[in-house]
């Protein structure tokens, strides 16, 4: 059969996000795929080299859209690293509940590109729903519903406000109370199953060869989360596990995300009981004079998409010397995402796009 | 007891003779090498069990005139103080005609790293399979992430050449 | 896996009976939340025009406009932000960087206009524009925009224990009162070089303080010098404007300190203390400095008072080449700084440290060399190619009440103890006078008690006609002499001193009063003249102002001088009196009284000068 060139995105409906895959096919069989990302490409590393310390915080977030909560902490983090800024106990407690409302939040926000790309619009319509209750809570907590601009290095902006446990644990039990619904209408459905099972398959060896992270590891079955290993924030003063599955397919990962979200809602439920008094940020230096030593730091978190991190040289001044983001999706997205399209059919482009987790502002940056 | 990172220093320093290593916070080892020896130390550190390479950063000293790797290591293993483990490992390279082997025999996945580095910095990976441009649409005469590339000068003769909307219609 | 029945996604049949979750947007309105970051509001009664917002902000979408309609003063600029929101990100970083917190965001975020000018836009409040402000009865969401938004719909808005800025100052170690009223150790210790870094990183760089400095010293410049560690830099941009900074950075009235932006709902950056601290830490001035006189000019100089005024003119014309004699009529110089402010607070080796800097550029000084006595006013006229008159007040001033012979004055009191001989005091004494004068003889006299009657109980009286809230003297003095435990008698004015049987004194009698100003705001005291209270104190001290001494001026030559009408000696925006040749600056030209505003006219004086020599 003759090899055809197939264009797939930016501009498809199959395609989530300004990112575009050339194909090559036989049929509706994918000899080849080559990932073709630049269309968000808007150099915000070289951006972060030319404004001072304090004004890169509205501009980190800006990096991932679906997720800007982990950007601005890596960014924190660095600094924190960097100038020696300790942090104090309940803005930690604060970071590791507001990082769970964003990694819930994150999540779905996935699951509805995911379900909207499957045909399953009920369930992308309710995840859509529950995340905007989630935004809501951003809302009140830090004034603003996407770009939080919240973790400052030293804490937290502000503290919380008055019955914010409350309703934290009220929208919560909100979205809790309709797993079952997800479950039936969509994890448990025989169309999903059908539709993911076997696809896009990976196996651990080539998962690791490959630099995966997050969903993608632990879907098959390696249990590794960053939360665990380096602890950040107060993830070491609860318990909880790693959801892991072992088949390593579009299935299993969409499963992995759906048991983390159940995980997450959990440990902000023991997060909020633990939570202690006190103060929740040590104030920073004088923006306008404030320089930090000549040095280098690597942070990384455990975004809702994987490891993220942050290399951040300072050479003495007032601005950043070089940021560099390591994200989860780039290598999802430029190296495993054509390896895991060999062979797969046309039909299932965005299936197995959508279950990498790929958001393409993360690659380009 | 020493912990995972000492280990690890001891290690290198016997395995190798012109490489710096240093442990600094707990669980970071910051190793400087030279380039040639880069593939060597990397390949060594992966047989190690540090086996993910997290990043490829490259940061433009241009006072010393050098561009300096740093390849951010850690490891998949389950095994606490391995886990913890950030292997920072930086070789400088000139800033004039910058070029050195790729890594790709060893990490697989430093491919779109190395793709990227080449198209900001301008730096040639040896053996490469395909260093085409990543993100960027135009071609630069200075690579656009090197420090003397003056970003608001490149603004001005690009876009500011556009005429505004208002201006447009007035001429009308 | 998959053991559900095939049925069970027909679960979600049961939301069609349920309530749509989607707000029927405009006619159900969504209320943002409490913090939400919106359209700005300024409140333009309290901003200052600093401009720290635009200076933070990260898009540049902050700009400072000149409004015309607005007075520069003291602590304000005439500038006010103006949003592009074209460019705002909405970070809120100007609300949190604000000092007087007049910057806040509402809970606005309609604009919907087809003029893109319109997104350009002054942020005031509803009280400066009502207007645009609606009720909720009034408010239409299908008008909204930034000219009809919400009445009271803050925001983010700022809060101290968040800003960007540090309000509290770094304590400044100082003597413990109990110890420092049993002496005259200096009261005030100094900061240490971490503890002046970190007050010197408080500083915003807003340069309203510069503006409110009647010398226009470059205080940011010095500040950011003292933050880097370099205190050598620091001492080099003082001595641009200043060439007494051991003196200043004690004694200065620092109205650098009212303006200071962080002042409005914090404490001021301690501006004097940082100076003084510059000046301390350098031991050897001549090779930190670096300065050299110009070349020579050949003219000759004559100054008249060696006080703030004639030092620093003298300074600036030796750089400028000229050739400066400074007399004296004391044995060393600072004038009233040698002779005013007690040891405790400004000690001779500060005094003598900057006047020997001036003397190592070539300046030559004549001690102990009254004009008038034993030199005569008119021989320098012919001597000299110019004549610069910093004599200022020397003369104190006293109420004239029944029995005012019996009362000491306060410059006499002050300079006898400083540079003459200590004085005998009583063991109840009262001070007459609500200035800082009144304040050092009060508690000058109360150091002389604990001195000479150890142990013995005494007390300081001081009776002033103003009350707490219109005391001249500073703040931070009243709160002193209170640690000191002087006791305040304010809104009392003398009546008569008291006289026992042997002529010794024996009170003081006092009258209510009613008003110290009149309507312009002039001093015309007022009594209620039946209302008395008497005072017991055996030493009654007057400190109720100072008068200049022009006694050395020939009859001839002082006919020819012009005053103000507030008394002062006219001179032209050169320094140049009515007489040619004759310039003058400090207390017997400006009004208010101390040294930086001497040293402001000096500048004056020396650049007029120079170019009346230099025949421009």
């Amino acid at each position: 059969m003759r090899e055809l060139e197939l264009y797939f995105g930016p501009q498809h409906l199959g395609m989530v996000g300004n990112f575009s895959i050339t194909l090559n096919v036989e049929g509706d069989r994918i000899v080849k795929a080559t990932a073709n990302p630049g269309f968000l490409h808007r150099g915000f590393e070289k951006l972060m080299e030319q404004r001072t310390w304090i004004q890169n915080f509205p501009l980190v977030c800006r990096i991932n859209v679906v997720e800007p909560d982990h950007m601005e902490l890596m960014y924190a983090m660095a600094v924190e690293k960097l100038a020696g800024i300790e942090v104090p106990e309940r803005a930690r407690f604060i970071r590791s509940i507001y990082l769970e409302l964003a990694r819930i939040g994150s999540h779905l926000f996935g699951l509805w590109a995911y379900a909207n790309m499957l045909g399953f619009d009920t369930v992308a319509n309710w995840a859509m729903y529950h995340r905007d209750l989630v935004l809501d809570l951003f809302e009140e907590l830090t004034g603003g519903r996407v770009y939080h601009i919240y973790i400052w290095p030293g804490g937290v902006r502000r503290d919380f406000p008055e019955g914010f446990k409350d309703r934290i644990i009220n929208t919560l039990h909100t979205i809790g109370s309709c797993v079952p619904d997800y479950d039936n209408t969509f994890f448990n459905n025989r169309v999903f199953y059908k539709r993911a099972k076997n696809i896009g398959k990976i196996t651990c060896e080539e998962a690791k060869r490959m630099g995966a992270v997050g969903q993608v590891l632990r879907a098959t079955g390696m249990k590794q989360d960053i939360r665990k290993t380096e602890p950040y924030a107060a993830y070491d003063q609860v318990d909880w596990e790693i959801p892991v599955r072992t088949d390593g397919d579009a299935y299993s990962r969409i499963w992995v995300v759906r048991d983390e979200m159940i995980e997450s809602v959990h440990m902000i439920f023991k997060l909020l009981d633990k939570m202690p008094e006190g103060e929740v940020y040590n104030k920073i230096p004088n923006p306008f004079k404030w320089k930090i030593p000549d040095k280098d730091a690597y942070v990384r978190c455990e975004s809702s998409r994987g490891e993220l991190g942050l290399y951040l040289v300072s050479n003495g001044g007032d601005k950043p010397y070089r940021a560099h983001f390591r994200t989860p999706s780039y290598n999802h997205g430029l190296t495993i995402l054509e390896k895991a399209l060999e062979n797969e059919s046309i039909a299932d482009v965005g299936n197995i796009m959508i279950s990498l987790y790929i958001t393409a502002p993360e690659i380009d940056r | 007891m020493k912990n995972t990172g000492q280990l690890l220093k001891e290690k290198l320093l016997l395995s190798f003779e012109d490489i710096q290593a240093e442990v600094s916070d707990e669980h970071r080892l910051t190793v400087n090498c030279r380039k040639d020896t880069v593939i060597t130390v990397l390949s060594f550190l992966n047989n190690s069990g540090y086996d993910h390479l997290a990043l490829i950063s490259c940061v433009d000293w241009i006072k010393d005139n050098v561009l300096e790797l740093v390849y951010i290591l850690t490891a998949y293993a389950e095994d606490k103080g391995k886990a913890k483990m950030n292997i920072l490992v930086k070789t400088r390279i000139t800033r004039e005609k910058p070029g050195l082997h790729t890594v790709i025999p060893v990490f697989e996945n430093a491919e779109p790293y190395e793709r990227e580095l080449h198209e900001l910095y301008g730096i040639h990976f040896m053996g490469h399979p395909r260093l085409t441009p990543l993100f960027l649409e135009r071609e630069y005469k200075i690579p656009p992430f090197r420090k003397d590339f003056d970003t608001r000068k490149y603004v001005q003769e690009v876009f500011d050449q556009i005429p505004f909307v208002e201006d447009k219609k007035a001429e009308k | 896996m998959t053991g559900n029945s095939i049925l069970s996604p027909f679960n979600a049949v049961k939301y069609l009976f349920v309530k749509p979750k989607t707000i029927r947007y405009p006619f159900e309105p969504k209320e943002p939340a409490q913090r939400y970051r919106g359209f700005h509001v300024n409140d333009w009664e309290k901003c200052t025009g600093c401009g720290n917002c635009a200076d933070i902000c990260p898009n540049q979408a902050i700009q400072m406009i000149k409004m015309p309609e607005l007075e520069s003063k003291s602590g304000q600029k005439n500038e006010r932000p103006r949003l592009d929101y074209g460019r705002c990100c909405f970070c809120g970083l100007c609300v949190d960087i604000c000092p007087p917190g007049s910057l806040k965001l509402t809970r606005d975020y309609f604009h919907i206009h087809f003029d893109p000018k319109t997104f350009v836009f002054i942020p005031k409040d509803q009280k400066t524009e009502p207007g645009k402000y609606m009720s909720a009865e009034d408010y239409s969401v299908l008008k909204a925009s930034l000219s009809h938004r919400k009445k009271d719909y803050e925001g983010f808005v700022s809060d101290l224990k968040f800003a960007l800025f540090e309000p509290d100052r770094v304590t400044m170690p100082m003597i413990d009162p109990d110890v420092r009223k049993l002496s005259f150790i200096e009261q005030v210790v100094g900061y240490n070089p971490e503890e002046a870094k970190k007050e010197a990183s408080r500083c915003l760089e807003c340069r309203l303080c510069e503006e409110a400095c009647p010398a226009h010293l470059k205080i940011s410049d010095y500040i950011q010098a003292i933050y880097e560690d370099k205190p050598e830099e620091s001492l080099k941009k003082i001595y641009e404007d200043n060439p007494i900074p051991s003196i200043c950075g004690r004694v200065c009235m620092a109205y650098c300190e009212q303006a200071c932006s962080l002042s409005i709902r914090g404490e001021a950056l301690s501006v004097r203390w940082l100076k003084r601290y510059a000046a301390d830490t350098i031991k050897d001035f001549i090779t930190a400095l670096e300065l050299k006189p110009g070349t020579s000019t050949g003219k000759k100089i004559a100054v008249i008072g060696a006080g703030p005024g004639g030092l620093s003119v003298a300074y600036f014309l030796r750089l400028k080449g000229h050739e400066v004699n400074v007399y004296d009529a004391l044995p060393g110089g600072g004038g009233t700084m040698r002779t005013g402010p007690p040891v405790y607070r400004l000690p001779l080796e500060s005094i003598d440290k900057d006047v020997n800097y001036i003397r190592s550029l070539g300046v030559e000084f004549i001690f102990n060399t009254r004009i008038g006595k034993d030199v005569f006013f008119e021989d320098l006229l012919k001597e000299y190619d110019a004549v610069f008159l910093g004599t200022g007040n020397t003369k104190s001033r006293s109420t004239k009440v029944k029995n005012y012979e019996k009362c000491e004055l306060a410059f006499d009191f002050l300079s006898d103890n400083k540079i003459g001989k200590q004085r005998k005091v009583g063991k109840e004494i009262i001070v007459i006078g609500g200035g800082n004068v009144a304040l050092d003889v009060a508690r000058e006299a109360l150091r002389l008690q604990n001195i000479q009657y150890p142990g013995e109980n005494i007390a300081v009286k001081t009776v002033s006609l103003e009350d707490w809230h219109e005391m001249p003297a500073t703040k931070e003095e009243i709160e002193e002499a209170k640690e000191e435990k002087i006791q305040f008698n304010p809104a009392w004015g003398p009546k008569e001193v008291v006289l026992d049987n042997d002529g010794n004194v024996k009170g003081l009698l006092c009258k209510k009063v009613k008003s110290v100003f009149d309507k312009e705001g002039r001093f015309a005291p007022t009594f209620y003249e039946e209302n008395e209270m008497f005072l017991e104190g055996d030493m009654i001290i007057e400190a109720v102002g100072q008068a200049p001494d022009f006694s050395f001026i020939p009859e001839n030559l002082f006919e020819k001088l012009e005053f103000t009408e507030r008394k002062k000696v006219k001179v032209d925006e050169k320094g140049m009196t009515s007489i040619r040749k004759v310039f003058a600056g400090g207390d017997i030209v400006n009004v208010n009284l101390d040294a930086v505003t001497a040293i402001a006219d000096a500048k004056v004086a020396s650049v007029g000068i120079d170019a009346f020599l230099s025949g421009k």
